[in-house]
């Protein structure tokens, strides 16, 4: 998800059952939560967020399967059109041996289609620079952000000390 | 935690089952084309591979899961122990079998052919592997090392459900047998699936083939595992067995049909490629008689489960992952009759052949070609006929009925298991 000048109102946790803990009040109070940041993936937060289950692995399925005609077509036109060889008396289409390629193909489609599609879709890339909230968000806390523009920031300060936030601050992304 | 109790409905329908298995293995007896009962004796060593595989495969990964302290299971492990109670059943049937290498009750294994001993070069050379004394005395050892293994496991996991605690003490211990048993089994069941399957066609070997017979048990016993607790469940027995558990049976069905696969093909392309005589005949064999069994082999093992199950939610829908387990265990025993029967065959047609003065070996083996030439379809060899299908029943029957007795007999949930919470919360 990517964040442009915006103002932010977040709270650091030190633990990732106090996050769950406050997303949960969150959900129960309401509050419209615009984004929640962590080291690592949190067990059981996708569903509080209301996160919708990832479409990547369509994607994936579709390089693989083009990945899959891509090395057998492309086998039979050279090996029966292109540049016919007779490769220990075979036969020119010889499926079993074209097999192993294709397996290795599809994977290979599959993985580089998979990384390059998730990479669009997060705006990542060689030389784009992401706005990071807090540094320590890499290492050891985690955070809920709210828009400055939707929440009022009492209700907000409130939440935060309520759920048991270690800090508060805002930034412009 | 409640205690499993058989209905009176249940035995009835098990007993039942076992009784049509009866009746077909006698019919099977008196259909037979050939004077050595081959169809007979076939379909009992098919099923009974079959069966007492999956009971071992089950102590296997239960040992597997103990050896990497996986936790994910412990609600279900009872399963698991009754299916690997089952084997002493199937040992006393490979008994028969082995005492009928003796008392010629039958003709399965070329290599016991005394003509074929002195007359066929290749059989000659592997005689000090391939001879009744080797599968008799190599068989007692491996089938008493494995129940002896299986009975270990059971009493120690019993005794840590009734009086286990956090400090894993008895986890600690059957971990030390479950480490011990891995590499022997690891032989073992190679040593096993030489001697009672491969060596059908004595002439011929695989290297890949005792794996692939293995991943082939392996699937069939996800599979039944999947039957047994959809079954219970829909009897209102482990209710804590969620989604969860049966996702994580569902990608373990997923991957080993596809590890299968793996080894299916990799078998066959290497013989396909190097194109070695005495390799490829097995295949050719299969292709140019057992077509549809060769091909729907493959559709049934990998085509469809791979398909079906590649989306996370077949893999966690009951009905989806039901219906993969029953059509794919049919298919893991397919691919066993698709080892066993064609071997078998061919056996006794040259035996026969030898039998009406052709003589010498050539005699023999001209002789089983033009058979197999001349009749492309013999019920209950290249397709499995309804007394097979009986067989099958018959045998599933007397498993399922092993199990259920055997889950009676304890508590349904190991209740002190220092795993069982982390069971209980499983989570993918």
């Amino acid at each position: 998800m990517t964040i442009r000048d915006k103002k932010v109102i977040y709270g650091l946790y030190d633990d990732e059952q106090d996050l769950l803990k406050a997303v949960k009040a969150a959900n129960k109070d309401h509050l419209d939560i615009l984004d929640v940041f962590s080291p690592f993936p949190v067990h059981g937060l996708d569903p509080l967020l209301g996160l919708e289950e990832s479409r990547l692995h369509i994607a994936g399925f579709i390089y693989g399967a083009l990945g899959t005609l891509t090395a057998f077509l492309g086998m039979t036109w050279i090996f029966t059109r292109d540049w016919p060889i007779v490769f220990g008396g075979k036969p020119h289409w010889s499926v079993p041996a074209f097999i192993p390629i294709t397996f290795e193909t599809t994977v290979l489609f599959a993985s580089i289609g998979m990384v390059v599609t998730f990479y669009v879709i997060c705006g990542l890339g060689p030389g784009v620079t992401n706005p990071t909230l807090d540094d320590r968000l890499t290492d050891d806390k985690f955070a809920i952000a709210f828009d400055a523009g939707h929440i009022d920031s009492g209700a907000a300060e409130s939440f935060f000390a309520r759920t048991g936030a270690s800090e508060v601050n805002t930034k412009i992304l | 935690m409640r205690e499993y109790i058989m209905p009176g409905s249940q035995r009835t329908l098990l007993f039942a089952g076992m009784g049509v298995g009866v009746l077909c293995l006698i019919l099977s007896w008196f259909v037979g084309t050939d004077e050595f009962h081959t169809r007979f004796w076939t379909n009992l060593l098919h099923n009974t591979v079959f069966f007492t595989g999956i009971s071992f495969i089950a102590l296997f990964f239960i040992c597997v899961c103990i050896t990497a302290w996986a936790g994910w299971y412990t609600l279900f492990k009872r399963v698991w122990e009754a299916f690997s109670l089952f084997m002493i059943f199937g040992f006393v049937i490979m008994i028969i079998i082995a005492l009928g290498n003796y008392m010629g009750f039958h003709h399965l294994y070329h290599w016991n052919d005394p003509d074929s001993i002195i007359n066929d070069k290749i059989i000659n050379h592997k005689s000090t592997f391939l001879n009744k004394n080797v599968y008799m005395i190599g068989g007692l050892i491996v089938m008493g090392v494995w129940y002896f293994f299986a009975r270990k496991m059971r009493s120690l996991s019993l005794a840590e459900g009734r009086d286990g605690d956090a400090s894993f003490s008895y986890h600690h211990t059957a971990r030390v047998w479950a480490a011990a048993f891995l590499p022997f089994a690891g032989f073992s069941s190679a040593f096993i699936i030489w001697q009672w399957v491969m060596s059908l066609d004595a002439h011929w070997y695989s290297t890949m083939f005792a794996w692939y017979a293995g991943a082939s048990w392996f699937v069939s016993m996800i599979c039944l595992t999947l039957l047994v607790l959809l079954y219970m469940k829909s009897k209102g027995y482990y209710e804590q067995v969620t989604g969860e558990h049966i996702h994580d049976l569902g990608k373990f069905l997923f991957a080993f049909s596809i590890f299968w696969t793996y080894l299916w093909f990799s078998q066959y392309m290497l013989i396909w490629y190097a194109n070695v005589g005495e390799e490829t005949i097995y295949f050719r064999h299969r292709l140019d008689n057992y077509p549809v069994l060769f091909y729907g082999n493959l559709l049934i093992n990998f085509i469809f489960p791979f398909f079906v199950l590649m989306r996370n939610d077949t893999k966690r829908k009951f009905g989806s992952v039901g219906i993969v387990a029953v059509i794919v265990l049919f298919g893991h025993w397919w691919d066993y009759f698709l080892m066993i029967k064609p071997g078998a065959l061919h056996t006794a047609h040259e035996l026969a052949g030898h039998g009406h003065g052709h003589g010498g070996d050539h005699g023999g083996h001209d002789a089983a070609h033009a058979v197999e030439h001349a009749s492309h379809f013999v019920s209950g060899f290249t397709l499995p006929g309804l007394i097979e299908i009986g067989v099958f029943i018959g045998f599933l029957s007397a498993f399922l009925y092993v199990v259920y007795t055997r889950l009676a007999s304890a508590p349904l949930v190991s209740e002190r298991d220092p795993y069982l919470a982390e069971s209980i919360h499983h989570h993918v």
